[in-house]
């Protein structure tokens, strides 16, 4: 009868160990393990790297169907003679030393980054899984080499030290790998990719920043395109910065398209003209019209602060056509908040609030239902007249209008209020 | 478009508030290269062998601007720290027994800094039993209460102190057709003392710990790949501006010290030893650097010994996050300063012995550091289209194997003849 913990077997125990043939003639030294790449949610492992003279460096994969039973060495179906040998490390698609173990992986069920000291392999048949990562300094003391001593050490000092039965195993499941993603397709992990998910956009934007910009590159496009565009907003600018860099233009173009205008714009601006020039040729043409017309203005004025999208209505319209468009644009990056009215060459009218029509009868005309007063800001304006305007009026949103009194666009609240937080904060960051 | 924003776009000027928001981690590194330890190596050269060593500065920024180099472009590339990439290219044991040494040989550096600046403040007459304490807390709570930002204000500002070596050169009234003479014409003495005396320089001026902490406050300045000229250009200035406050430190010392014939051992002897020539005033201003110096480094090598283990070892670290966010970091931190510190009060310390080490630890961990870097630097899988090209390749190993050939020698002289 097996005993319940010889189902699972640590990688550091495995690596190093004596590879024999079946005559018990030795081959080499275990160096690591190739894994099979599919959806699996535990993968399977597909191959022993074996080494041996490692001055020479040669090395060679046995298949695991090869593989007769692991003891205190690792014996094999095959002959020695059966085996070829090659000089220089096997390419393998993704191998456990090179590619997992020291490096970083996302926990997805803790929402942070972690460094993998040890493998857990689950072990059934003879054929080995990916089971957990050990990320505890359990972990990290097996792999020194010193698990006795220091198991013998606290035990002496304290029996029951929480140490001793303290494993801390990330479930493979909960686990994304970011070394493959920068280089080739990212690791189909459906599971964690799942999990992934559900992590709120702004905790995955923090978690960003604890990794370098190729664990980024990988996590971000492990995400689905909604949940891109959610953390893409969130995330801090220097690490958008970096993030950039190296994404395809055709996966920035897109990602820009769906932000709201004011905010591709404010990021537009930080990155090199050429690259900009780059990306709007790849844009819809409506897209890039609209941000090349806010690239225009001055990151402080109110044409740099607003957003091209806004509801409006022609002056004719009635309350009903009102709570029509909002319903018709509830899908949309876009306030319902407010509704601007504008007469038939575009130029500002008025402006009107959700609650100011939502119970009005459908057919009352939308004129009637417009704030008393017109306020508005030239595109020219600076923040500081926004932020006033919006305040004495209660407005949650101010329209910008161009020199001809056109509606170009529209200024919300947060919009201001973002920009007056950095500015305040960066006072108070420098009080302290 | 308003003045300001015409003014802005100009290339010239774009480019010079691009560097001055990207410089630091250079500047930084290689000034605190010219710590307690640096100081005295550079003032016994003086002292003992006039001006028949600077041209060994020559070779030796180039050799520190080579190393350097390496580092920043490393951080640029991977975005990750030095210890980080050991540990994901050469394994957790490598890692672990590497950042054992990083800990003791620096630890034993921070006990050298304090000294420093207990010598540096009895000459002004104040005991080390007030200075060191108050020096210890104040470096404890520039990084555990600061922000990165403002450490790094702190530091760049400290850089300018050095100022006080230059003005002690001029002020020792050398002779300057001897000194540029000397300098550019290399000559040799085959005298087991000089020889030692030039391996000396190479050791304390490429130190391990310097590695590391710029790869990781290049890493932590979140610098984009076509930036990196300025990166570049900030290590450069670094590593030119440290060798000329040394050159300036070995003048003073060999127009008056030498040039009388006085043997001194510390860089507190120098320091006093200048009064009779310079006036009172060239020695204060010695002193003074040699405070700044030490201190400037009791905060960097603790800090930069923090980060490298917490890389290395999979912990959190950095100098913005709370205590509780990261323990391990923040009670290294604090360890290395309250040990350093509390080694120079304690009356019977073995101060020379733990020098002593600090050098032979130095000697032994930096071939294995400059050789892992250069397997890591020429790593395709890491660098990407960063790694060396042929000719520097070969520039850098003949660089790295020279400085390993010097620093064993130093090794072994320590080791025969205890230094």
């Amino acid at each position: 009868m097996i005993m319940a913990d010889q189902f699972f077997i640590y990688f550091s125990e495995l690596l190093g160990k004596a590879v024999v043939d079946v005559n018990g003639r030795p081959v080499g030294r275990l160096f690591d393990l190739s894994i099979a790449l599919n959806n699996d949610i535990y993968p399977r492992v597909k191959g022993l790297i074996v080494r041996r003279n490692a001055l020479a460096g040669e090395y060679t994969e046995i298949l695991t169907t090869d593989l007769a039973r692991v003891q205190e060495k690792i014996h094999l179906k095959v002959a020695l003679t059966a085996i070829v040998f090659q000089k220089g490390i096997i390419d393998s698609e993704f191998a456990l030393r090179r590619d997992l173990l020291d490096q970083q992986v996302v926990d997805v069920e803790n929402k942070k980054v972690v460094r993998v000291n040890d493998v857990h392999l689950l072990r059934v048949d003879n054929q080995f899984h990916i089971a957990h990562v050990d990320v505890g300094l359990r972990g990290l003391v097996r792999r020194l080499g010193w698990e006795a001593g220091v198991d013998g050490l606290v035990r002496l000092l304290k029996k029951d030290a929480p140490y001793l039965a303290h494993e801390e195993l990330v479930s493979w499941k909960n686990s994304q790998v970011l070394t493959l993603g920068s280089k080739k397709n990212v690791l189909k992990l459906d599971v964690a990719r799942a999990k992934i998910a559900k992590i709120p956009a702004v905790a995955l934007a923090e978690l960003m920043g604890d990794l370098d910009v190729f664990e980024q590159l990988s996590l971000f496009r492990s995400l689905a395109f909604d949940v891109q565009l959610k953390v893409f907003t969130d995330m801090a600018p220097d690490d958008k910065a970096g993030l950039v860099e190296l994404l395809e233009d055709h996966e920035v173009a897109q990602i820009i398209t769906r932000i709201p205008s004011d905010e591709a714009a404010d990021f537009l601006m930080a990155i090199p003209k050429v690259r900009v020039q780059q990306l709007m040729r790849l844009m819809e043409s409506e897209a890039s019209k609209r941000l090349r017309s806010l690239l225009g203005f001055r990151k402080d004025s109110a044409g740099g602060l607003m957003t091209t999208e806004f509801l409006s209505l022609n002056s004719t319209a009635t309350a009903g056509d009102a709570l029509a468009k909002v319903k018709a644009s509830l899908d949309h990056a876009v306030s319902i908040m407010t509704v601007y009215v504008v007469d038939d060459k575009g130029r500002y009218v008025g402006t009107t609030t959700i609650h100011r029509f939502l119970n009005e009868d459908p057919a009352k005309p939308i004129l009637a239902v417009c704030h008393p007063q017109k306020v508005f800001v030239h595109a020219d304006d600076g923040m500081e007249k926004v932020a006033v305007l919006i305040e004495q009026y209660k407005y949650s949103a101010i329209p910008v209008v161009d020199d001809d009194d056109v509606l170009i666009g529209s200024i919300t609240v947060d919009d201001v209020m973002e920009e007056l937080i950095a500015l305040a904060w960066g006072k108070y960051k420098d009080q302290i | 478009m308003s003045l300001w924003a015409k003014f802005r776009q100009n290339r010239f000027v774009a480019n010079t508030l691009l560097f001055l928001a990207i410089m630091g981690p250079g500047i930084i590194t290689a000034n605190v290269d010219n710590d307690a330890g640096g100081i005295t190596t550079y003032s016994l050269a003086g002292a003992h062998f006039g001006y028949s060593l600077l041209w060994s500065l020559i070779p030796i920024t180039f050799a520190l601007i080579v190393v350097q180099e390496m580092c920043a472009r490393m951080a640029v590339a991977t975005g990750k720290g030095l210890a980080d990439l050991i540990r994901e290219s050469f394994g957790v044991k490598m890692t672990f027994y590497l950042m054992l040494a990083l800990l003791l040989v620096n630890l034993s550096n921070v006990m050298a800094e304090f000294a420093g600046v207990a010598a540096s403040m009895e000459i002004f007459g104040v005991s080390k039993y007030i200075s060191v304490p108050l020096a210890g807390l104040f470096v404890w709570l520039l990084v555990v209460r600061g922000t990165y930002k403002l450490v790094e204000r702190v530091f760049l500002g400290a850089c300018l102190f050095y100022v006080a070596y230059l003005i002690s050169g001029v002020m020792a009234k050398p002779d300057w057709h001897d000194v540029a003479r000397q300098t550019l014409i290399p000559s040799f003495e085959f005298k087991l003392d000089y020889i030692i005396m030039l391996v000396g320089l190479v050791g304390t001026t490429i130190a391990p710990w310097m590695q590391f902490y710029l790869q990781s406050s290049v890493v932590e300045k979140g610098v984009a790949p076509e930036d990196y000229k300025m990166v570049r250009l900030d290590v450069v200035t670094g590593c030119i501006i440290a060798p000329v406050v040394a050159f300036f430190i070995v003048v003073a010392c060999a127009a008056t010290i030498h040039h009388s014939g006085t043997t001194i051992a510390t860089a507190k002897d120098a320091a006093l030893a200048l009064q009779p020539f310079a006036g009172v005033h060239a020695t204060w201003l010695f002193a003074l650097g040699l405070f700044v110096a030490s201190i400037f480094a009791a905060a960097i090598l603790p800090l930069s010994t923090a980060y490298s283990i917490c890389e290395g070892m999979g912990w959190d670290a950095g100098i913005d996050r709370r205590f509780e966010e990261a323990p391990q970091f923040f009670g290294l931190y604090t360890a290395m300063i309250v040990i350093g510190a509390g080694a120079v009060l304690y009356p019977r310390f073995p101060l020379l012995d733990v020098m002593y080490f600090s050098q032979v630890g130095n000697g032994v961990l930096l071939p294995v550091i400059l050789i892992f870097m250069l397997k890591l630097i020429n790593d395709k899988r890491i660098m990407g289209e960063f790694t060396n090209s042929r000719t520097f390749n070969i520039i850098a190993w003949v660089t790295v194997a020279v400085v390993i050939l010097l620093t064993l020698m130093m090794v072994g002289f320590n080791l025969v003849y205890g230094m």
